[in-house]
């Protein structure tokens, strides 16, 4: 009898777990998390997602996470990418938009080990030693037509700066307001270059949805949209809640680096210095460069439109 | 054929001298119970009984393949060292060598130069009618042609205790009948001591000048006698009378099978 | 065979090929399966067409590295298989610690290899080998231990040397089984070179990496089909050698005359 009883118990809760989940969103991040997904979670723990009756389940990434085709593909109602990848998918025939950005400047670099006595990007390039950067990616494309003859050589980038610290000899992508500031504390400081400097910036770290799920979803997707906002400036004015519970998922990144992050990418969130109503909103002229020079670099064959690209909330 | 003896030496065989021998395995148990017997140089002696009688442990005991429990197991020769053949159950022969490779293998073991030891098989292939089929392989053989190669490598050390474990059992009976003869006339040109096992009671008369039958495990000794037939086995003595009485005499001693316990 | 059975054997395996690719063309066309999950299969033509090149290029890196990789873990496999078979007690000690080569994720260690060997090909080379290792261990081993009983009676019979037992008897016993583990070994370690090349770069690998990031999934199809068939050409290969060595002797290599 009290197997029975056992057993109709689990198959209920089963039952009630699985039809949960069929109402939970999920919130696809493409990497472990970090600052640079700081306002996310400060959004979840602050209770603004259930208040505005969101049941949103942030998972994250790694190396590889197909995240945009995870969102075209529904298995997951939204997501986080770099704005290239929109626009790249778009061509490809997947039909995505971006909603938010968190960086107006956009974070990427390279970083270099300051003892090699490099002034500039240019000298990175036509310097011998290795630099580890993402095979195909745009921003690889972009600085290897810019530094055309460039002396350095090229190995994949796995993620982490395990390889930075034991060879001297050893430059790599990174995030300049994350992978830096670990090196530093694990004792080599390091000097990066911002990718945006030498002309390529596109948005970064841009949340991503269906437009038809959007289309049919218009008040949930701004609820959304708008409680991200307000976890972003929240975030901005009070990381170490949100930092807390990061450190735990992520044991790559401790908490005085995430501290010194959060500092450090202030800037690069609020840009010129938008008003709050306004952080994360995008502009058609900022596509439409991004659009031009992937298109540039072959990375398209078409040109999507630039207003198919996002949507302001 | 030729019958010649081996031109190094005359007429030579070991003596084997077994004093309470026995054996024992995990498993199965005892195996030779306290087996004392001798055998003298040149006899042709067949070991008989039903099967897992442990004569073929027996054998591989006098092989030097495996030691005695207890016991003393002593081989002389009359004439120099101890040298033994030995053929196997199945040919037994390396795949990937020919007849002639699979011949001189025993004298290339020892150290032998290849030139004196083809030289040596070719005479032992001569011996057992081989000598066109020199160089197939194994697998081109038939399973007669197999055995005689067997026994040709066998030969080829000129053994002085020539050691047979129920050689020609999967053979068909005229290949078999054929056989025997050989290995008979064989026995009659080089002179060495033959130890032959055998569940076959037809064989073992026809083939031995003297029979030791084992009962079943473990094995004690339940006849040791000689054969009283002429020493030239023929064919027509496979229906002669005399033939035909001596297997019958046997025949009483060996168990049948409803008899094994 | 003549030519009419020699076509008829080839149809019953091409059937499926061609069914299959017409299907996925007809329904990547029609849009009915979105391009991004799967590629045309005349994209994926095109893309080996137009890369044509590229690809030949890659495939020359990964197949030599995937070969030197191959050629390691022949010899240290085969080295360490025999001495194993040597000693009861050297197998019992040392064999668990092979088992690790297979059952390690070679992509977890990847990135230590890199840190060992550094970026390129050394470390492409030593992927392919810690991938392909195992299964030569353990066929020679296999081999080694499956020698007839009744010859090694016939070796100690002539007081035969652990020498002579080893390289006249047990070796070449061994070698069908060895060529069988040699078979597996060699589709592994164009794997292994492949996982290698994602993190030390260079190679096929590098070519899925990049097409990867570009969303160029007909290039990661055509990179993968010739991956593919690098490995058929590396088991063929070893099929040549064993056809030639053991043609003469052993069952498996002969046809019913």
């Amino acid at each position: 009898m009290k197997i029975i009883l056992g057993f109709v118990l689990i198959l209920l809760s089963t039952v009630a777990a699985w039809g949960a989940q069929a109402t939970q969103l999920q919130f696809a991040l493409n990497w472990k998390a970090e600052p640079e997904f700081g306002g996310f979670y400060t959004a979840k723990l602050s209770g603004s997602f259930q208040k505005r009756n969101l049941d949103v389940e942030i998972t994250e990434g790694g190396a590889g996470t197909p995240v945009v085709q995870m969102v075209a593909n529904s298995k997951v109602r939204f997501g986080i990418a770099a704005a290239d990848e929109v626009v790249i998918s778009q061509a490809r025939g997947a039909d995505v938009v971006a909603l938010f950005a968190v960086y107006q400047i956009n974070p990427q670099g390279i970083m270099v080990h300051p003892e090699r006595g490099f002034k500039s990007l240019g000298d990175v390039f036509n310097s011998p030693g290795t630099l580890a950067i993402q095979s195909g990616s745009p921003h690889a494309l972009f600085l290897q037509k810019q530094f055309p003859g460039y002396k350095v050589t090229f190995v994949p980038y796995a993620g982490g700066i395990a390889t930075f610290l034991t060879d001297p000899n050893f430059s790599q992508q990174c995030f300049v307001t994350s992978e830096p500031l670990i090196a530093r504390r694990k004792g080599k400081p390091a000097q990066s270059f911002l990718i945006a400097d030498a002309g390529f910036n596109p948005y970064g770290t841009v949340v991503i949805a269906r437009r038809q799920y959007v289309a049919k979803n218009q008040k949930q997707t701004r609820d959304l949209i708008n409680t991200v906002r307000e976890g972003w400036i929240e975030y901005l004015r009070a990381p170490e809640p949100a930092n807390n519970t990061m450190v735990k998922l992520n044991r790559a990144m401790d908490a005085v680096s995430m501290k010194e992050a959060a500092e450090v990418q202030k800037s690069f969130i609020l840009g010129a210095g938008a008003p709050a109503q306004e952080l994360g909103k995008m502009t058609m002229e900022r596509w439409g460069t991004l659009v031009n020079q992937l298109y540039d670099l072959k990375l398209i064959k078409t040109k999507p439109v630039a207003d198919k690209l996002f949507q302001n909330f | 054929m030729n019958s010649s003896s081996y031109s190094d030496q005359s007429k030579s065989g070991a003596a084997v001298r077994c004093e309470g021998i026995s054996r024992a395995f995990a498993g199965t148990g005892l195996v030779l119970d306290r087996l004392t017997f001798q055998i003298e140089p040149g006899e042709f002696v067949a070991l008989l009984g039903p099967s897992g009688s442990g004569k073929s442990s027996l054998l591989r005991l006098t092989a030097g393949l495996d030691r005695a429990d207890a016991g003393r197991l002593v081989i002389e020769a009359e004439q120099g060292t101890v040298s033994r053949g030995f053929v196997f159950q199945e040919a037994t022969l390396i795949p990937w060598r020919n007849v002639l490779r699979n011949t001189t293998l025993p004298l290339e073991l020892q150290g032998w130069e290849m030139e004196r030891a083809k030289a040596r098989a070719q005479e032992e292939l001569w011996r057992v009618r081989l000598m066109e089929f020199a160089a197939l392989y194994p697998h081109e053989l038939s399973g007669g042609m197999k055995m005689r190669t067997s026994v040709a490598r066998a030969l080829i050390t000129h053994p002085n205790l020539l050691l047979l474990d129920e050689p020609f059992a999967a053979l068909d009976e005229p290949t078999r009948h054929a056989l025997q003869q050989q290995l008979r006339e064989i026995w009659a040109a080089l002179g060495m001591t033959v130890l032959f096992v055998t569940h076959s009671i037809s064989e073992a008369v026809f083939l031995a000048n003297r029979i030791i039958v084992l009962s079943p495990r473990p094995a004690r000794i339940l006849l040791d006698s000689s054969i009283q037939l002429t020493e030239t086995r023929t064919a027509a003595l496979r229906t002669s009378f005399a033939y035909v009485e001596e297997v019958r005499r046997i025949a009483t001693v060996v168990p049948t099978p409803e008899q094994e316990t | 065979m003549n030519f009419k059975t020699k076509i008829s054997s080839l149809l019953p395996p091409l059937l499926p090929l061609i069914l299959g690719m017409a299907l996925a063309e007809i329904t990547v066309r029609s849009g009915w399966v979105p391009s991004y999950l799967i590629p045309a299969p005349s994209e994926v033509i095109r893309s080996l067409i137009d890369d044509r090149v590229e690809l030949a290029v890659a495939a020359w890196t990964t197949l030599s590295s995937a070969l030197a990789g191959l050629l390691l873990s022949f010899t240290t496999g085969t080295l360490f298989a025999i001495a194993l078979s040597a000693s009861d007690l050297a197998r019992r000690a040392f064999y668990p610690y092979a088992v690790f080569f297979q059952t390690v994720p070679i992509i977890s260690i990847a990135p230590l290899l890199v840190i060992w060997f550094g970026f390129g090909q050394p470390t492409v080379i030593a992927s392919a080998a810690i991938v392909s290792v195992f299964p030569i261990i353990a066929s020679t081993l296999l081999g080694l231990k499956s020698t007839e009983p009744a010859l090694i009676d016939l070796f100690t019979l002539y007081s035969a040397s652990a020498r002579q037992m080893l390289y006249m008897l047990k070796i070449p016993f061994a070698l069908p089984q060895i060529f069988s583990g040699l078979r597996i070994a060699s589709g592994l370690a164009v794997v292994g070179a492949i996982v290698g090349e994602f993190i030390g770069g260079g190679g096929l690998g590098s070519v899925v990496d990049s097409a990867r990031t570009q969303q160029r999934i007909d290039r990661v199809f055509a990179a993968v089909l010739i991956s593919a068939l690098l490995g058929a050409v590396l088991v063929g290969a070893v099929n040549l050698i064993s056809a030639l060595t053991l043609g003469s002797w052993h069952i498996s290599e002969r046809k019913a005359s």
